[in-house]
């Protein structure tokens, strides 16, 4: 669980993102949502030019192998200077492997055309180019061929917790302690009554 | 959350899962910082001793080529995933990366060479590998910085190994950052210590 904080960015305003998790063959969303869509949020009026979303997420993955861990992959749009809907970045990144509270900041990059005439069109269109599936960037494969530039950023917190997770033999590096298994049952006591004359020592 | 169950075979074949000890790396290629060009990609392998198998995953890739708006530093974020299996710690995996930078006509040039081991104790970890390039002779410099195209290795094996790096005379290049998670598995039954 966490939230998608804010974003960072030089240009462009309104900005929305559509955020998804992924993860491999193995796991398994349990609860919670796996794609949604941010609301419209302006940048601020104040020094900081930031803009805050504030966009709760709470997932629960079920696996039987840490092949594949799961990833969020975010892609943020906005207004260009022509009022078009542009993409402003795509990033992703990794949940964290080891329970515990973290903060991310992301840069995200965009696509670049091929060449000058195209990136001058683009521009003038509104029609950028951006990724058909977003998902790609989760992977490794296939990504020599793009060209992209970075620009802005975005600030995501996790909280992650994890169950059974070292029963199987895995050690994450993980310091934490189940409280419930910190204390140990007491055995049962018999209880004798002393008789008259008697102490209980 | 994240909620573990046992594998489909674990019951079946107990005995073998438990003989091998496993290394998983979960993290990601960031990017790069302090490299004096834009428009860089990162070429990565995974070097490992004779007793490692990869499992799942894959070993080696390419980055996408960034071109900063932010100055001399480059976002990638390429995943890396791997799952691997062991019976002994020689060879423990390397990284080897090799920092190319791609100018507007397609023409791709070396920027640096760099190794980084996989850390050895599980938890994340955000790594900084030092990257050197070889340095050729004034003139080859002076063609380089106007032409492009400096001396660069035949083969990668100098960039992992300790035996012939005595041949080299190199100068820095840039960083380059990354953030792996490791999670370990069954090294306390070889009696292995991290």
């Amino acid at each position: 669980m966490g939230q998608i904080e804010c974003g960072r960015f030089l240009n462009g305003d309104n900005l929305r993102f559509h955020c998804c998790f992924t993860a491999g063959h193995d796991w398994e969303v349990v609860t919670g949502l796996e794609e949604f869509m941010s609301q419209t949020a302006c940048r601020s009026d104040d020094e900081r030019q930031v803009f805050v979303w504030n966009f709760p997420f709470d997932i629960t993955f079920k696996s039987t192998n840490p092949f594949g861990w799961p990833q969020v992959i975010l892609s943020v749009y906005g207004t260009d200077f022509f009022g078009n809907t542009v993409i402003m970045g795509y990033t992703a990144c990794h949940v964290p492997i080891t329970p515990g509270k973290y903060t991310r900041r992301l840069t995200t990059f965009v696509p670049e055309s091929a060449s000058t005439v195209q990136k001058l069109l683009s521009w003038l269109t509104g029609r950028r180019p951006e990724f058909l599936d977003p998902k790609l960037i989760a992977q490794g494969r296939g990504r020599e061929v793009t060209r992209v530039r970075s620009q802005g950023e975005v600030t995501i917190t996790f909280n992650v917790m994890m169950k059974d997770f070292t029963k199987f033999g895995y050690d994450c590096g993980a310091t934490g302690k189940t409280p419930y298994l910190a204390v140990q049952p007491q055995p049962q006591r018999s209880v004798t009554v002393p008789s008259e004359g008697q102490s209980e020592a | 959350m994240v909620s573990f169950s046992p594998p489909p075979s674990f019951q079946v074949k107990k005995s073998v899962w438990t003989l091998m000890a496993e290394v998983h790396i979960i993290g990601q290629l960031s990017g790069t910082s302090g490299f004096p060009c834009a428009s860089l990609f990162c070429k990565w392998s995974l070097q490992l001793g004779g007793g490692w198998k990869v499992v799942e995953g894959v070993s080696e890739g390419q980055t996408q080529a960034d071109q900063s708006d932010t100055g001399n530093t480059s976002t990638w974020c390429h995943p890396i995933d791997l799952h691997l299996s062991t019976r002994g710690i020689q060879g423990w995996p390397r990284l080897l990366l090799q920092v190319y930078r791609q100018d507007d006509l397609g023409r791709v040039d070396l920027c640096g060479y760099g190794v980084t081991h996989v850390p050895t104790r599980p938890g994340h970890h955000t790594l900084v590998c030092h990257t050197w390039r070889p340095v050729g002779t004034f003139g080859e410099e002076v063609r380089r910085a106007f032409l492009g195209g400096g001396p660069q290795l035949l083969s990668t094996e100098f960039i992992h190994s300790s035996l012939e790096r005595y041949r080299l005379h190199t100068i820095a290049a840039g960083l380059v950052h990354l953030e792996l998670g490791i999670i370990l598995r069954n090294f306390e039954k070889y009696g292995v210590i991290y």
